[in-house]
């Protein structure tokens, strides 16, 4: 596939972070975070976005097709999304990886793991057992630098009660019962959820 | 022992498009919240600080329920979306002393009829109405009706089932069509208002909206959006908003006035408004105020700028939730001034019935100058429904400008790229 040939879908959540649906895979291997400029260093395109000029770029998470940006300026996203959507070009034009694989545990790391496992159970025991009487599931992505990374699926995906359910459920249990996690991202794509639990009906 | 914090009640019915606004907007303020809602979330044991189910369909019963909640968790204020929950909340902030509105002005606002009554004995324009019942004979109302004439019903939103009729015949086909959209399901379940119909004179003219917050009765206008797209009906799906208003200034002012009239008229006290208005050589109309902000998406076309004139040079953005939940708490508000930039969004027409299969051209609609945002709320396989008979838009297209001519064509331009591909319902 060609640069021209490539189609990236932005997804604003709010002024603050954005989801790029890129029409290829852009990383295989899981999920990974940035939250800094100095973690991003050797990756081609998370280095790119964190460079934006004027973007004040906080964190870039990259999973499959899919690059979620937050950033602390109020530029609105059309300005920052042309640069982040010529990143992305640039990075699958360049022939290398855009996003290196997960260095082998260090050890900010093996506390994910242990956080994972924990978490995990938590999803598995209590989590999904309660949006599943929705029809709905949240999948544990990954967890990076105590940042708990979720796709939500089913009845959950493109619910116009979603944030709820991840703001005021999901995160709010982990608040409780894994208070070393430090936040929760969700990189669900909602656009493409086709039997949302709550259906925004009113104008 | 330490006081619980105290936080904000957000009352989200399972059908609001403005639960991420809200929410979001509350984190961003870095308030507790509990979020309430008309059916129990999954998680409300696991979590009871932050979410609780009120009976929305019955106020007074919510407000008791508001209270036994904040006798474990103090409430500091509670905020609504929508003209159902602007009930409820007028009648929690009665229950618990909160600023809000009194219950009896919410619920004329909500109710098209009652509103029309107040609006007219305090001597605001409104057009001339009438009510009936859907038992009363159609053929003999015509006979004495004028024309041009709108049908409505009393409380659902988005235009949905208003029709104008312009002689005997087309009203009878009009309050046929609006009657069989009252005796559906899920309306005719709502009450007594669901067998009633309000008829009133079609009043010509420009339309536009106007978002406003009031403080104790008295109205500051936060925008005002034209509706480029005339309403003339026969049915009244709306478009494209437009901000700031191509009407003169003292048109503007003039608009302004009416909708403060009206709010006194009400007896609305606290809170967002959203007010339809049409403006014609006769000066301006109010068509209808809602006790809520303005509805769906839309509110992203909307942004207040702090600080360097409201230039976009890095000074504060303030949304439109901000500053209703800052206000529901009595916090400071940094400004209500708009940004300098045109605004505006389109609510994506609904072209067929259908079941919808896909959209195209999304990726070129949104390559188009100025547009910032296109927004497919509709999924595949939902069931697309035309008005009058529907109410939800399958998207929002958002853009930003120089002008709001410039805004206008932009919408209307990327419009123009996207394709609905539906497939006949069963």
């Amino acid at each position: 596939m060609s640069a021209a040939d490539l189609r990236i879908t932005a997804e604003p959540i709010d002024n603050g972070r954005c989801k790029f649906l890129v029409s290829e895979p852009i990383h295989a291997g899981g999920v990974r975070r940035f939250a800094s400029p100095d973690e991003a260093r050797g990756s081609p395109l998370p280095e790119a976005i964190f460079a934006i000029p004027g973007a004040d770029v906080s964190e870039v998470i990259v999973s499959g097709n899919l690059v979620t940006v937050v950033k602390r300026s109020p530029a609105p996203w059309p300005v920052v999304g042309k640069a982040v959507g010529q990143a992305i070009r640039a990075a699958l034009a360049g022939g290398q990886q855009a996003v290196v694989t997960k260095p082998a545990a260090s050890g900010s790391a093996t506390a994910d793991d242990a956080l994972y496992e924990r978490v995990a159970d938590l999803f598995e025991s209590q989590v999904n057992p309660m949006v599943a009487r929705h029809g709905g599931r949240v999948e544990l992505i990954d967890v990076q630098d105590a940042v708990v990374m979720v796709r939500m699926g089913g009845g959950c995906q493109g619910c116009g009660m979603a944030d709820v359910t991840l703001r005021q459920g999901i995160e709010a249990m982990l608040q409780q019962q894994v208070p070393e996690v430090k936040g929760i991202v969700d990189i669900t794509d909602h656009t493409a959820g086709s039997n949302p639990y709550f259906a925004a009906a009113k104008k | 022992m330490q006081r619980p914090s105290p936080r904000l009640l957000l009352l989200l019915p399972t059908v609001t498009y403005r639960t991420v606004a809200f929410v979001e907007a509350a984190r961003r303020l870095g308030v507790e919240v509990t979020v309430a809602s008309e059916r129990p979330s999954t998680f409300e044991q696991a979590n009871p600080a932050g979410l609780v189910t009120l009976d929305f369909a019955d106020p007074a019963r919510a407000a008791r329920q508001a209270r036994a909640f904040a006798r474990r968790h103090v409430l500091q204020g509670v905020v609504a979306v929508d003209d159902d929950t602007a009930v409820v909340a007028a009648a929690i902030s009665e229950e618990l002393g909160l600023r809000g509105n009194p219950v009896a002005a919410a619920a004329a606002a909500r109710d098209k009829h009652q509103q029309r009554q107040r609006l007219a004995a305090a001597g605001v324009a409104v057009p001339r109405f009438e009510l009936l019942t859907t038992a009363e004979d159609p053929e003999r109302v015509a006979r004495r009706a004028s024309y041009p004439c709108v049908l409505k019903p009393l409380r659902l939103s988005a235009s949905r089932g208003v029709v104008r009729a312009d002689d005997a015949a087309g009203f009878v086909a009009a309050f046929q069509r609006l009657t069989a959209i009252l005796e559906e399901p899920d309306v005719a379940r709502c009450g007594d208002w669901a067998r009633q119909i309000l008829v009133e004179e079609f009043v010509p003219g420009r339309e536009v909206a106007v978002e406003g917050l009031v403080t104790l009765g008295v109205l500051t206008v936060l925008a005002i959006f034209d509706k480029p797209d005339p309403l003339e009906g026969p049915f009244f799906e709306e478009t494209i908003y437009v901000t700031p208003s191509r009407l003169a200034p003292t048109a503007r002012q003039e608009v302004a006035a009416c909708v403060q009239a009206a709010v006194g008229a009400l007896g609305l006290r606290e809170g967002p408004i959203h007010a339809e208005v049409r403006y014609n050589d006769r000066g301006a109309w109010l068509i209808e105020l809602a006790a809520r902000p303005i509805g769906g998406r839309c509110s992203a076309a909307l942004r207040f700028t702090a600080g360097e004139g409201g230039t976009g040079n890095g000074e504060q953005q303030v949304s439109l939730e901000e500053i209703i939940i800052r206000h529901a708490l009595g916090m400071s508000i940094p400004t209500i001034e708009r940004e300098v930039q045109a605004s505006g969004v389109m609510m994506i027409p609904v072209s067929g019935a259908g079941v919808l299969r896909e959209v195209r051209g999304v990726g070129e609609a949104r390559k188009v100058p100025l547009v910032e945002e296109v927004v497919i709320t509709a999924h595949p396989g939902q069931a697309l429904v035309p008005w009058p008979e529907g109410s939800r838009y399958p998207g929002f297209i958002f853009a930003r400008g120089g002008t709001s001519e410039a805004v206008e064509a932009a919408l209307r331009a990327a419009h123009a790229q996207l394709e609905f591909l539906t497939e006949p319902a069963d």
